[in-house]
């Protein structure tokens, strides 16, 4: 187990260098304007001459690999630079955003996993029947929808019509402002776990099938299903994992939408403000927090069933 | 019509205002107000930010020499008890006030002012009001390096301040600004001072949660005499409308800016159309043209396009009429502002025929910077767009942020671009946006340049006596009407929206959500502890 | 899952169909231009009989909107697909058949895109090249390339493991002519298959980079900042919502289970279950 979780972390960190040095070389092609961060609205001047005199202090005229190597020791001590725009170390900048994603991200893999099985569960018992049409139907409509459409049309219809639900924010952190954007997130991971699991499920219901036509006795018929649970988890897992990286980038949508205010709706602000440093450090976030839920899932698949082995 | 209006809405502030002065202010309580602007604050030191959203906290928790006194629509000293000034009007000379206490317990003398104007002009800083305190003779010098001292700064003794200036002007104009707050030296030097500061304010810094809000409360040791009324005030970051409008209703904030889209809902709603502050500001959107780009150095063409836009149905329609009709450059809150000038009417047979007459029959194509501006941005590009195009001109749009717009209009690389200008409250200033000698990079962004206009703003500023200046103002602001350097869209109505316990708001024009707010109490209705 | 028989093939086609047939016919079928025919007269009218799917707050008739609207979205899902397809194939085959440190290093770079999440790393890509058609194209294309990467090594790998390659080397063949010869026709079917499934995936990440404002900007029209306008106004143009979101649903969908369909035909061993 320690062994394993070694070598996954050995691959994590070569990977991550090679995710920081593409994100600076992309962005060291069009450097941001830190100029942006001196003028609001439009309405105020700053003397062209002390600009250039500030550019020269906050290092933007260095040579390429001068900065990129002072991006990667200050990066790998936690320092992230300062923002162009608020002037606060991007790492507080991202720190107080990183909870309300985590809780968005994880309450929409939640929903999607709870709703998903069920359905799928429901679907494989009575195959053919109206439940599993519908239940079919909605999951292949779950994936071809635009979860911001989704999302859209549920603030629509239960918070503005219906006043169920706020429409939109953080709000005090409270469940209820969390409900829309995790349902509107979570529905695509959600149609592709109930397929997933209906077609799992099947096959165990059929093995089961044919065992029961020999009548062993109880004892194997369990051992069986464990078996075979044990791999329709293996495939839960492995779907969860695949679509965190796709939940991830569809968050930076929802979160625009519902105006949550996570990583990626800073990422998207930044990118617009032309604040490079608080952009790279969101992606850097990101792609670290991927790595890390790659290599739980890996653990995971361990946990379930230590013969599983791979390179 | 206009002059109705403007009756109406004075006798109804004036209104207001009585009905308010009769309640008598209690003391306590909190107010959670909002800003707006951005996602976040960038800091509290006011040297280092012109950011509006910034002032909003900044007005709390610092002074300036000067005030801006909204209920008579005038400037008034703020940390100063009186002022004199020389005959030629170059050197004032302050008895500042000997009860002012930074938050830190200790009084402020002449040294802090002196030491906080030499601050603003450290020519590696690059700081905002530095294009204020220039006035001052020698401020300049110390910005190049070339002085340690301004030599225009002499202090008389603690209490008394004598400062000469470049230039005849007013200098309450250039010292209202929050970005000219004083400061105490040995606070602004500590390196967290902007996150972390220290002012003359009637409230003082309690906390900080970045992207979230701000929590102040009372200076005891306040100048004014039972002021502030309030024990906390909580400015909460709302950049979204609609998260505000939520908000709003559900009585978490106790002030709302309004955009189109909610001053329609709030004006028609019983309740909450009683709670709503609405002033012209002084701001004039437009689309400036840049005159050294052909054809816009052709006055027919420039008149062409105030013709052919349809501006009424645009304020109407899309801007919910949460704007007045620009006539010309100065806003009506303008003592220089002609009340008889009308705005160019709609005539797209007029706009066709002059484009002909410019040697353009045909039209012409252009590309035009824009922000994403809900009032003055892309949606109101989207709706220029037809009306153009019925007169043959081809318009592209490029979409820019709007803190970029400054530096494309600094640099003149822009065709043309739309957007929000500051234009009060010193009209001569604002005019003097025109004046040919003005460089780009101050703010004569279309490049205008016209021998006449030039001798009526020399003549203005040459002139003591204030009602013969704003007449010659009120005529240099109308040669820009007939010159049409830009196409006038409109002057902004800022439309705050305030709870019923909320009292003691000002209706300022320079920037609504900018209140002083040692004058601010609520009663007892208010739910905010 | 699969609906009875054929029946995904053709409901797919179709949809596909009636979007692409959108897209080619829209100044025919459109009512009004969708960018200069803005009338503030006409703002905010609710669906009705002089405008099918309403009008929005600048005036637009909205059908119209939607209808060149779609030229857009196919033009990027064709077009982005187009160059996904080009630098996978091109890169599994040269990995796979030449091997060595080329095909680590195209390993290792097919291991980075996939640590980046795709819409993450097109938003990047956006905000260096700015906004427009064809810097979508290039976002997209250039974001998800893994999966044929994958497909065409594997099946060069296949060959060689079962001789044909070295076959066709006894008998003097160069080895383009081998690679197009022998793995191309084998590789086609699975292509197809995901190349129409990444279609869908590209439009839909179209439309979320428009929404925020990355994509095609206003005036003209896409489904994606149609999106965004209606989230703004929704209290005054609530339709505006439906109409954008279900024509990419309907052509998503459309190119889902056209996918799917193609793949019982073209592909029917296949594992690959991709989103």
């Amino acid at each position: 187990m320690l062994a394993v979780l070694a070598r996954r972390l050995a691959n994590v960190v070569p990977t991550l260098l090679a995710v920081v040095a593409l994100v600076f070389l992309l962005f060291s092609v069009l450097p941001g304007s830190f100029i942006s961060g001196m003028n609001e609205d439009g309405r105020s001047t700053i003397d062209p001459a002390v600009m250039e005199r500030m550019r020269k202090e906050m290092g933007l005229d260095d040579p390429l690999p001068q900065r990129f190597a002072k991006y990667v020791a200050h990066t790998a001590v936690g320092d992230l630079g300062t923002s162009f725009r608020t002037r606060e170390p991007v790492t507080r900048l991202i720190g107080a955003r990183i909870w309300p994603s985590l809780k968005l991200v994880f309450a929409a893999m939640t929903f999607a996993i709870a709703v998903g099985v069920t359905l799928g569960f429901l679907a494989a018992l009575k195959p053919g029947s109206l439940i599993d049409t519908i239940s079919m139907v909605g999951a292949i409509s779950g994936l071809s929808l635009s979860q911001f459409w989704f999302g859209l049309m549920l603030m629509y219809l239960f918070a503005l019509t219906l006043g169920w639900l706020p429409s939109f924010g953080y709000g005090d952190g409270g469940l209820r402002y969390l409900i829309l954007p995790a349902v509107a997130l979570g529905v695509g991971p959600m149609a592709l776990l109930a397929r997933t699991t209906r077609a799992a499920v099947l096959d165990v219901l059929n093995a089961d099938f044919v065992r029961t036509a020999r009548s062993k006795g109880m004892s194997e018929r369990l051992v069986v299903k464990w078996h075979v649970l044990r791999n329709a988890l293996v495939l839960v897992v492995t779907i969860v994992g695949l679509q965190f990286g796709s939940l991830m980038g569809q968050a930076v949508v929802v979160e625009k939408l519902f105006s949550w205010p996570g990583v990626g709706s800073l990422l998207v602000d930044s990118v617009f403000q032309r604040d490079m440093p608080a952009v790279q450090g969101c992606i850097l976030m990101i792609v670290l927090f991927f790595l890390v839920i790659n290599t739980l899932v890996d653990m995971a698949y361990v946990a379930i069933d230590p013969r599983i082995r791979y390179r | 019509m206009r002059k109705l209006l403007w009756l109406a809405a004075a006798l109804a502030l004036s209104g207001a205002g009585l009905a308010q002065a009769q309640d008598t202010p209690r003391k306590g309580g909190s107010v959670r107000m909002t800003a707006p602007y951005a996602a976040s604050f960038g800091s509290f030191d006011p040297h280092t930010t012109p950011r509006a959203q910034d002032d909003i906290v900044n007005k709390a928790l610092h002074r300036t020499l000067y005030n801006w006194d909204t209920a008579n629509s005038k400037l008034v000293l703020e940390l100063a008890k009186s002022v004199s000034a020389s005959p030629d009007g170059l050197t004032y000379t302050y008895k500042l006030r000997d009860d002012a206490y930074f938050h830190n317990g200790r009084k402020m003398t002449a040294d802090d002012v002196i030491w906080s104007f030499i601050r603003i002009m450290d020519g590696k800083k690059g700081y905002p009001a530095a294009r204020y305190v220039r006035i001052i003779k020698g401020a300049v010098e110390v910005e190049k390096g070339q002085a340690t001292t301004i030599s225009g700064l002499r202090k008389i003794d603690d209490y008394t301040l004598e400062m000469t200036l470049t230039d005849r002007v007013d200098p309450g104009y250039y010292f209202f600004s929050g970005t000219t707050a004083i400061l105490p030296k040995e606070e602004a030097e500590k390196p967290d001072f902007g996150s972390h500061p220290v002012g003359l304010g009637p409230f003082k810094f309690k906390e900080h949660i970045p992207g979230s809000r701000v929590v102040l409360e009372r200076f005891d040791k306040f100048y004014k005499p039972g002021k502030p009324y309030l024990d906390k005030l909580e400015v909460l970051i709302m950049a979204e409308a609609a998260a505000r409008d939520v908000a709003f209703r559900n009585k978490e904030i106790d002030t709302s800016i309004l955009g189109p889209a909610q001053y329609v809902a709030y004006k028609a709603d019983p309740e909450l159309s009683k709670g709503i502050l609405e002033v012209p500001e002084m701001f004039t959107r437009a689309m400036t043209f840049n005159h050294s780009v052909k054809p816009f150095d052709n006055k027919k063409v420039r008149q062409a396009v105030n013709y052919a836009i349809d501006s009424n149905l645009i304020i109407k329609r899309l801007v919910k009429d949460k704007a007045y009709r620009a006539v010309s450059w100065l806003p009506p809150s303008s003592a220089a502002f002609d009340k008889t000038a009308k705005p160019y009417p709609y005539d797209p047979d007029k706009a066709k025929k002059l484009l002909a007459e410019a040697g353009l029959p045909n039209g012409f194509e252009f590309e035009l910077t824009t922000s994403q501006n809900e009032s003055w941005g892309l949606p109101i590009v989207e709706a220029i767009i037809p009306m153009l195009g019925k007169v043959g001109i081809k318009l592209k749009p490029k979409l820019v942020e709007v803190t970029v717009l400054t530096e494309i209009a600094m640099k003149g690389e822009h065709q043309a671009y739309i957007g929000s200008n500051l234009t009060g409250p010193d009209s001569l200033a604002t005019l003097r946006c025109y004046y040919s000698k003005t460089p780009r990079t101050a703010c004569n962004y279309t490049g205008y340049s016209n021998p006449a206009y030039d001798k009526l703003l020399d003549d203005a500023a040459q002139q003591s006596d204030p009602a013969k200046r704003d007449e010659l103002l009120k005529q240099a602001n109308n040669v820009l009407y007939e010159d049409a350097p830009v196409w006038f869209f409109n002057y902004n109505k800022a439309v705050l929206a305030y709870q019923p316990w909320v009292h003691g708001l000002q209706a300022n024009p320079t920037e609504i959500t900018h209140q002083y707010p040692e004058d601010i109490w609520v009663d007892s209705r208010s739910p905010a502890k | 899952m699969k609906l009875k028989g054929g029946t995904s093939l053709w409901i797919g086609g179709g949809l596909v169909f009636i979007a692409i047939a959108a897209a080619l016919a829209a100044p025919l079928i459109a009512l009004t231009d969708p960018v200069l025919d803005a009338n503030l007269m006409n703002a905010e009218i609710p669906p009705g009989w002089d405008f099918p799917f309403g009008t929005d707050a600048q005036g637009r008739d909205i059908y119209s909107r939607i209808v060149y609207g779609a030229r857009v979205s196919l033009t990027v899902g064709i077009a982005s697909q187009i160059l996904n397809s080009l630098i996978g194939v091109t890169l599994g085959l040269t990995a796979g058949y030449w091997g060595g440190w080329w095909d680590d290093l195209v390993s290792g770079l097919t291991n980075l895109m996939l640590a980046i999440p795709s819409l993450v790393f097109a938003l990047a890509i956006m905000a260096i090249l700015g906004p427009g058609l064809v810097s979508l194209v290039i976002a997209l294309g250039l974001t998800s390339w893994s999966y044929s990467c994958r497909i065409t090594r594997a099946q060069v790998l296949s060959l060689k493991s079962q001789g044909y390659v070295q076959a066709a080397q006894v008998l003097g063949y160069g080895d383009l002519r081998i690679m197009f010869t022998q793995v191309l026709p084998n590789i086609l079917g699975p292509l197809i298959v995901i190349a129409t499934l990444g279609m869908g995936g590209a439009i839909l990440a179209e439309a979320a980079l428009s929404f925020l404002g990355l994509g095609i900007r206003p005036p003209f029209p896409s489904w994606g900042s149609m999106l965004s306008e209606a989230r703004d106004q929704i209290r005054t143009v609530p339709w505006l919502s439906v109409f954008p979101g279900l024509a990419i649903f309907l052509t998503v969908l459309g190119l889902n289970l056209l996918g799917d369909g193609l793949r019982d035909i073209l592909d029917p061993q296949s594992t690959s279950r991709r989103a």
